[in-house]
């Protein structure tokens, strides 16, 4: 094969989609082909960031703004999950 | 279908039939199934928690009005995201632009964090409907098919944009990733 159909394969073995017998194949030909070696490495490299990336926290604090928002707009919902008491309302202590 | 896929189908089919019927623990189990996945989701799309924690709100009351119409077929899922995915997109209208996750919480190094709100923006940057494919099948590690539903677009051409998408993103981290990696 040569490196022309491999720079279409790009997008395949970035993604990890390719089998491995001709990713093999287009490691060996990006060894002569800085080119097309740096196309490859770079999308896989991207392509890894973004699996690899961590969640965005969902929160206790998410978690029951949520539930109230619901509350607020007249759903009724039966959470599953206890309210925690710093989200009840309380009065302000006076001396 | 492998056991949690089950067990999560007849959990969505029992919450749905209970909500028809006006359970009032319907929403809550389906919220418990599936809100810290929309809130990630609208997360990723909206770039901070305030709009993101609306949306999913929103999302779960349109379960809720739209009980008597929802049918445990399988598709709920996918019905749930485009639901999702529709209140971003009016969001992001009504914003114009979007914002950096100024409150965002993140686990991990501050190198880490740095590097996903580095990304968090370069996502933000790109045309909608490159942002789209990469959230749902990079970040949220949908299938093609499922993705391709919720776009409403064919396979093919959800991967062809998937495709573009991480180049365009690419082109715009530019030599981040080599400092990072």
């Amino acid at each position: 094969m040569n490196n022309e159909l491999y720079r279409k394969l790009v997008d395949l073995y970035a993604g990890n989609e390719l089998p491995a017998e001709l990713e093999d194949q287009m490691d060996l030909a990006a060894a002569s082909d800085p080119d097309l070696s740096r196309d490859m490495t770079s999308l896989r490299r991207t392509v890894d960031t973004l699996h690899s990336l961590e969640d965005p926290d969902y929160t206790e604090e998410s978690y029951h703004r949520i539930l109230m928002k619901l509350y607020a707009r007249g759903a009724e919902i039966e959470s599953q999950v206890p309210v925690s008491s710093h989200f009840q309302y309380q009065l302000p202590l006076q001396g | 279908m492998p056991n949690d896929a089950l067990r999560d189908s007849l959990a969505e089919k029992r919450w749905l039939t209970a909500l028809a019927k006006g359970d009032p623990q319907a929403l809550g189990g389906l919220y418990e199934m599936y809100g810290e996945r929309i809130f990630r989701y609208t997360f990723r799309m909206l770039g901070n928690r305030t709009d993101a924690e609306d949306a999913t709100a929103e999302t779960f009351l349109r379960v809720l009005r739209r009980s008597a119409e929802l049918r445990a077929d399988g598709a709920f899922r996918t019905w749930l995201f485009r639901i999702a995915r529709n209140l971003c997109i009016d969001k992001m209208r009504q914003h114009k632009l979007m914002e950096l996750p100024s409150d965002a919480h993140y686990s991990g190094s501050e190198e880490r964090a740095t590097l996903r709100v580095t990304v968090q923006q370069a996502l933000a940057d790109l045309p909608m409907e490159y942002r789209e494919p990469l959230v749902l099948c990079d970040l949220e590690d949908m299938a093609a098919r499922e993705a391709a539903e919720i776009l409403k677009i064919s396979v093919p051409a959800l991967k062809s944009r998937l495709y573009r998408g991480r180049r365009a993103l690419r082109d715009k981290l530019g030599g981040t990733l080599e400092r990072t990696s």
